[in-house]
């Protein structure tokens, strides 16, 4: 009965409401506001002391040091380090996943004045402060609210004067910074209590609506950008896609040229001097001559099948063919390391995704194996929300280069298909790669 | 014969030093790049030099290039390219500077050791040794159909192997007939195509190119 009645709803959202205080996202939401409170003053603190006249001296010279700083800002790639310190706040905070814009390409004018994502930055940079004040708020709301729920608790402790004694009333705050009112009795503090019972259910709602305004600035101005910047993103990971191809094609050509046709050719070699040495053509009997070239054939053509299944299989593991998870378990069997492998892989990514996921994960293995001196690696492949998570961590030497040509071609490949590489590989490890792949391309 | 051998894969090298010591040529050196090929031949002036066309450090066609450096540097020194692409430009390039000593050859052809022996002996005493790919190349070209097609089908055969630098002994060794069939077969080739007659089997060969590439 208790379902269908007619209060039911009411008192659901009453407890909704109760219980929000309480949640998670309020106090990442709160943290993040504390932090970003302290952001923006650093940044009005570096902007004050840059320009205000007393440090400037006149508008001609704060103009002056806008004019030096901004472009020196953006050329020496500070924006977009200063960008990706927000994002990176953003996520390790809010758990906001903001892609990065795409990569300075050439042509972005003198000293990258014409990069767009920096200017973003520094925009996203200039409102911070602006906003660091609605979050500023949001902390005031939570802190003053939970004040106020305490003045019923502490006054028979500090109030217990003997009668006669007169106090002065006591202070309250209001969701109204600067409007307070007094409180001189003991029941008045219940309506401190109320009040502070009003805010502290208003904060997380509040301070929601203030993340949600950062939220929308950051991935406006943070993000990859718009249309004209997916399009010019879009140019850069086709060329990337047809580079690649070719480069593979041209390494298949090059294996077969120098590994399993020499060895046919020298195969046909020794078998032609072989029949030789057999009588052929009138030449006398040689039979152990022949037996030794034989010999030698027969090791060309095993070593031949050997080298054309190893490039087939660089071309398309066949495992594949059973599911990424298969053919990751294959490779962790393989490895030299000892590797952990956990897959959740529920709905299947097409091949292409499965095929760049597989070669992601065999090179960031082999690495390991060469590089890291760890003992043993962490392999995870998990599906969801449409992306593929792949991630390989080792505790050995870290210091991987993110720019070497390796882990730099894997990021290439990745970006392909609109994919992620991030390496986290301090001096003294541990290593952490992380692909993020969409499950379609 | 004294022979320089220039190759990167290490297994050919091992195979074609085996092959050619096998009758009785001596390998003056082994070598597996351009640059080294052109000094092995300064200091044993070989009869010939057997060379690869893809080598390091560029893996394209510094053989090549190395190839015709030694035309221009060595000229009395056979070179027989080979590969295992067949490239008619290369072919062209080679003959640049006249048939003599030339020979052009898909890896391919060392199973036939005879044959590949045959043809190194030929090029290192001034003859042609072009890959019968080469010469069906040019053959299958199509550009004188009309000419070709007055050919008997043993004339075209006798054509092929003109083309490929054989002499009338090795052509007649190849089809099995008299030698005197194929100099009336060649004979009557230079007749239907308009060639001028030629002495040497080197100018023949050009003669005959010339016509097919022209």
């Amino acid at each position: 009965m208790g379902t269908t009645h007619p209060v039911t709803p009411m008192i659901a959202l009453a407890r909704a409401a109760l219980r929000e205080p309480f949640s998670r996202r309020a106090r990442e939401e709160l943290l993040y506001c504390l932090v970003g409170v302290l952001v923006g003053l650093a940044i009005l603190a570096v902007i004050v002391a840059l320009l205000v006249p007393g440090t400037a001296r006149s508008v001609a010279r704060a103009g002056a040091i806008v004019a030096v700083l901004l472009p020196l800002t953006l050329a020496t790639g500070m924006a977009r380090r200063l960008g990706a310190a927000h994002r990176r706040l953003a996520e390790r905070l809010l758990g906001e996943r903001i892609p990065s814009p795409p990569p300075l390409g050439p042509g972005k004018g003198l000293l990258g004045l014409g990069d767009g994502p920096s200017w973003r930055a520094v925009a996203y940079t200039l409102l911070k402060p602006p906003i660091a004040v609605a979050e500023l708020y949001a902390v005031f709301l939570w802190v003053d609210g939970l004040a106020n729920l305490t003045y019923p608790f502490w006054w028979g402790l500090f109030r217990n004067h003997p009668p006669g004694v007169r106090l002065s009333p006591v202070l309250v705050g209001t969701p109204f910074p600067g409007r307070v009112f007094h409180v001189g009795t003991y029941p008045g503090t219940f309506l401190a209590f109320a009040v502070g019972a009003a805010m502290v259910l208003a904060a997380p709602w509040v301070t929601r609506a203030v993340v949600a305004a950062d939220r929308r600035l950051l991935r406006g101005l943070l993000g990859p950008g718009r249309l004209a910047e997916r399009v010019r993103d879009l140019e850069q990971t086709r060329a990337l896609a047809v580079d690649d191809s070719a480069a593979l094609l041209r390494q298949v050509e090059r294996d077969l040229h120098d590994g399993a046709q020499i060895r046919l050719a020298t195969l046909a070699m020794h078998l032609g001097l072989a029949k030789e040495k057999l009588g052929d053509g009138g030449d006398p009997l040689d039979v152990t001559g022949a037996r030794e070239l034989v010999d030698a054939a027969h090791r060309s053509a095993k070593d031949a099948l050997a080298e054309l299944r190893d490039l087939a299989r660089g071309i398309h593991p066949p495992v594949l063919d059973n599911g990424l998870a298969d053919a990751l378990a294959t490779l962790a069997v393989r490895s030299a390391i000892p590797v952990e492998l956990a897959t959740d892989i529920p709905a299947r990514p097409t091949p292409a995704i499965e095929t760049i996921a597989y070669f992601c994960a065999a090179e960031l293995l082999a690495n390991a194996a060469k590089h890291s001196l760890a003992d043993r690696i962490g392999l995870q492949a998990t599906g969801r929300d449409g992306m593929l998570l792949l991630s390989v961590t080792d505790d050995g030497a870290g210091g991987a280069d993110p720019q070497g040509s390796g882990l730099s071609g894997l990021a290439q490949r990745v970006s392909t298909v609109d994919g992620r590489l991030e390496i986290a590989s301090p001096p003294g490890g541990p290593t952490r790669v992380t692909v993020e792949l969409p499950l379609r391309a | 014969m004294r022979v320089v051998i220039a190759e990167d894969a290490a297994l050919m090298r091992e195979g074609l030093i085996r092959l050619l010591e096998d009758r009785g040529h001596q390998v003056c050196a082994a070598v597996a790049d351009g640059d080294a090929l052109l000094a092995a031949v300064a200091e044993h002036g070989p009869d010939i030099a057997v060379v690869d066309i893809r080598m390091p450090p560029t893996h394209t066609d510094e053989g090549l290039r190395a190839a015709l450096e030694l035309r221009r540097r060595h000229p009395g020194t056979g070179v027989l390219v080979f590969s295992q692409y067949i490239e008619t430009r290369y072919a062209a390039q080679l003959l640049e500077g006249g048939a003599a000593g030339v020979g052009y050859l898909l890896k391919d052809r060392v199973a036939d050791v005879a044959e590949f022996a045959d043809a190194l002996v030929r090029v290192a005493a001034g003859g042609t040794a072009l890959d019968p790919e080469v010469v069906g190349q040019l053959l299958g070209a199509g550009r004188h159909a009309h000419g070709l097609a007055a050919l008997t089908p043993r004339e075209r055969e006798v054509l092929a192997l003109m083309a490929e630098g054989r002499s009338n002994a090795g052509i007649a060794a190849a089809l099995v007939v008299s030698g005197g069939a194929v100099e009336k077969h060649v004979a009557s080739i230079f007749g239907k195509l308009g060639l001028p007659p030629s002495e040497g089997d080197n100018r023949r060969v050009l003669a005959v190119l010339r016509y097919l590439g022209s």
